[in-house]
């Protein structure tokens, strides 16, 4: 495909395609314990991590991490409080980690136009040191999910139950939080910090749509996250538009069609059902 | 010292304008606020700051800046109807829908940004907003739409209470609880359309939740967590502005007042976080003290 | 069927349990020996629920002492079994039966590793002792409530316990399932665990269970249900909300 053609746009597409895969997998947990406010709330707070690290001159990607890793530690904390609820603690949090961010940009010469690749991502611009990252990260992640999944998974669906049989629940589930961290930080160079989210959740809940059984549910979810990546990298190529829009859309798009038209749980196949007992 | 840190920015017009503004907006912040709280509405609000960016980028596209609160309205309307009527397909959860439709409009609005050449200056006004260029019309508008949703809160407010506390019982009493849900959800985006200007669309969430979520950790008084989070509301919003204007002046450093606001706001959090904290141990300490002068009593 | 001459497989010697200051149970006396059966019963509110998880070790005891097979209730944890009620668990979840029945084996095959074939046996066994062998394949969430709540036996079943614990497990059943649920526990009884069931139902205590602990926030009797259930008793305890008014039950 002729728009492959350059280093730069290979190099996107490798990256696309790991990120995509990794969020899929990691979306599935994400998914199935109801984490999308607290993801979208990381995808935000981590924001000046990596201007800070920018700042400083550090690695963008330990800075974010070193950064995000914390935000884990003080949310997890902050839920175990008395008088706050979860959603409004996530609430608090994406405010502030937004707004640090935003000020420290600024304070650094007013806004420049790094803010937008932080913002919607600038895949075009990965180096191969990027994807090593996201390879290193993807590995990593992989083989936690990998050894701890039968516990994660149990914690997901019967948290009282994963307690009774005498597993460190609140351990596990920090060690969940920092694993989708340490995704979102490696997801920003390719759809940044405000559309990370989407290519976690809506691969992952698509392929809810589709399939009874978890297996099935998570192949499908990786699937569907680098076909997101490579068809939003296609379309933003040929159309002239954000390339991490473009992914986004493509990944949304994905779930409308399956939103309506997925054999069991469509909304159209519900219709029809209904119809029919009439 | 005092006069120079709290009186004398809003001596200049413009630093005035952007004062009445954000005590306007803490107000309605404020008030507001309380129902996203106690609603836990913190993510549905956060969807709707989302889904509102690509009216703002049409409206501005079509009409300039004028345009961009009525296509702030627009999308903030219609987002309001579908996260309500978002039909419950159970194998979709709540939270994964709001996700999907929130960063799918977005995307939507990016799109529409990047097409355009000015694209990081303008994507930067629309997110973060310039409260400093408000002008006598934007603020008469936010006063309008200040007035507007306190009348409505005064109008179904305690039926609003009542959904957030006990949906059943509403049900049963034959409130149409979905209506209610449009009501508040409307509600909502009308503050995410008022502040769009002054703080931009992402910061606004932080005006939606951070001052009654202070407030929630001071009391459990309804009025008084409502005079509480208007309170935090408007001195987060005059502090973050004394801030943004010293920085500015006496340290050349330039910082976004949009988000100094924010940082205001999350310092008073925090403040109300600690002062919680110390009040139940306290609290503690003085229930011990009578249990032991029940036991002494006793003995 | 029980085995008194074995040492008791929980001892509660004038316990009281709290989460925080307050005591929510108190002064529980008695014993369940192996192949035993117990009910708690009592109205809403008399602390059952809380019981038992200090039972489990997940809720501090601050008077007294509880023993679970010898040992402190943290430290027995893993010949200990639960069985929740089915209800709080969520119908859409990607999960099957007969998985849910393997996570009972989770401790045993322990962390990183994968289920082996003797787990998966024992998982399937499980689900034969509960009647719904032929379910195993299907969903969690499109089983019935009364259906849901033999896996869940099956699940704790499947960890082969000492003692088990039940939350209200009758609570919303049909009767079939009802039936299958009393057959399991008789087996597991024959085979020499110790039963804790927390009930609402008079009559099913009585059918079941050797001996009977009445609670409503501390104890009024604990022992064969003639002595703990008569009427008296049960005024007591349910504070005059009861209506005793099968004396033919009671007094058998």
């Amino acid at each position: 495909m002729s728009v492959f053609s350059d280093a730069y746009a290979r190099r996107a597409l490798v990256e696309v395609l790991l990120v995509g895969a990794l969020c899929g997998v990691v979306g599935v947990h994400v998914v199935l314990r109801r984490l999308s406010f607290f993801t979208m709330s990381m995808t935000h707070a981590t924001f000046p991590g990596i201007v800070l690290a920018a700042l400083l001159g550090l690695n963008l990607y330990l800075g974010a991490g070193v950064f995000g890793a914390l935000l884990v530690l003080a949310i997890a904390w902050l839920w175990s409080r008395p008088g706050t609820d979860e959603s409004s603690v996530v609430g608090v949090v994406l405010s502030a980690g937004f707004a640090l961010g935003v000020v420290l940009l600024s304070a650094q010469s007013g806004f420049t136009k790094n803010l937008s690749a932080y913002l919607v991502g600038s895949v075009l611009a990965v180096q191969v040191g990027d994807l090593a990252v996201t390879a290193g990260v993807g590995v990593a992640v992989l083989l936690l999910l990998a050894a701890l999944g039968k516990e994660l998974v149990l914690g997901a669906f019967d948290r009282s139950g994963l307690r009774t049989l005498g597993y460190p629940a609140r351990l596990l589930d920090v060690l969940l939080l920092l694993a989708i961290e340490a995704t979102v930080v490696s997801a920003v160079p390719a759809v940044g910090v405000i559309l990370s989210v989407a290519l976690i959740v809506a691969p992952a809940a698509t392929a809810r749509l589709w399939t009874d059984r978890l297996a099935t549910m998570t192949v499908l979810a990786v699937g569907l996250g680098a076909l997101s990546g490579l068809a939003g990298l296609v379309i933003s190529q040929l159309v002239g538009v954000s390339a991490g829009a473009a992914i986004v859309l493509v990944a949304c798009g994905l779930f409308a069609v399956s939103w309506l038209g997925a054999p069991r749980y469509g909304v159209l196949s519900r219709f029809r059902h209904r119809a029919a007992i009439a | 010292m005092p006069y120079r840190l709290f009186v004398e920015p809003f001596q200049l017009p413009f630093m005035a304008r952007a004062l009445a503004e954000a005590l306007l907006l803490g107000v309605l912040g404020g008030v507001v606020s309380v129902t996203v709280v106690l609603r836990r509405l913190a993510f549905v609000s956060d969807a709707l700051t989302h889904t509102v960016f690509p009216g703002v980028v049409i409206g501005y596209l079509v009409a300039g800046t004028g345009g961009i609160v009525w296509g702030a309205l627009g999308f903030a309307l219609l987002s309001a109807v579908l996260l309500t009527v978002l039909p419950s397909n159970r194998r979709v959860t709540e939270d994964a829908a709001l996700a999907i439709l929130l960063t799918g409009f977005f995307s939507v609005g990016v799109v529409l940004v990047s097409r355009r050449s000015s694209y990081t200056a303008d994507l930067t006004a629309f997110l973060f907003g310039r409260i400093l260029t408000v002008d006598r019309r934007e603020i008469v508008e936010t006063a309008v739409v200040t007035a507007v949703v306190l009348a409505v809160l005064a109008v179904v407010g305690k039926e609003l209470l009542l959904r957030a506390f006990d949906p059943g019982a509403a049900a049963a009493l034959g409130y149409r609880v979905r209506l209610l849900d449009l009501v508040a959800n409307v509600v909502v985006a009308l503050v995410v359309v008022a502040a769009v200007k002054a703080v931009g669309t992402v910061l606004v969430i932080a005006l939606l939740i951070v001052p009654a979520a202070a407030a929630r950790l001071l009391t459990g008084r309804l009025a008084v967590l409502v005079a509480v989070s208007v309170l935090v509301g408007t001195l987060g919003g005059y502090l973050g502005l004394a801030a943004s204007y010293q920085a500015s002046v006496y340290y050349g450093l330039r910082l976004a007042s949009g988000a100094t606001v924010v940082l205001a706001l999350v310092a008073l959090y925090v403040v109300a976080f600690v002062v919680g904290a110390l009040r139940r141990a306290g609290g503690r300490r003085r229930a011990d003290r009578r249990e032991a002068d029940l036991v002494a009593e006793a003995a | 069927m029980a085995d008194r001459e074995l040492s008791p497989a929980l001892q509660f010697e004038h316990a009281s349990v709290a989460y925080g200051r307050t005591p929510v149970v108190e002064a529980v006396h008695g014993d369940v020996h192996p192949g035993e059966a117990v009910a708690l019963i009592g109205p809403n509110g008399a602390g059952k629920s809380t019981l038992i998880k200090a039972v489990l070790g997940l809720v501090p005891v601050v008077g007294g002492r509880i023993t679970v097979l010898g040992r402190t209730p943290a430290q027995a944890r893993r010949e200990v079994a639960y069985v929740p009620q089915a209800d709080t668990l969520d119908p859409e979840f990607p999960v099957s039966a007969g998985q849910v029945v393997l996570m009972g084996r989770y401790r045993r095959i322990g962390w990183v590793r994968r289920p082996r074939r003797e787990d998966r046996q024992v998982a399937a066994e499980a689900l034969r002792a509960v009647g719904l062998a032929d379910r195993a394949g299907d969903r969690f969430g499109l089983l019935s409530g009364g259906q849901r709540q033999r896996v869940l036996l099956a699940r704790a079943i499947a960890q082969q316990p000492r003692l088990l614990l039940l939350d209200e497990p009758f609570n919303g059943v049909d009767a079939v399932s009802q039936d299958a649920l009393l057959t399991a526990l008789h087996g597991l009884r024959a085979g020499g665990a110790a039963v804790v069931v927390s009930t609402h139902d008079l009559a099913l205590a009585h059918l079941t269970c050797d001996e009977v602990c009445l609670l409503n926030r501390h104890q009024f009797a604990f022992g064969p249900t003639e002595q703990a259930l008569t009427p008296e008793l049960l005024r007591a305890a349910y504070g005059g909300q009861a209506l005793v008014t099968d004396e033919a039950v009671v007094a058998r």
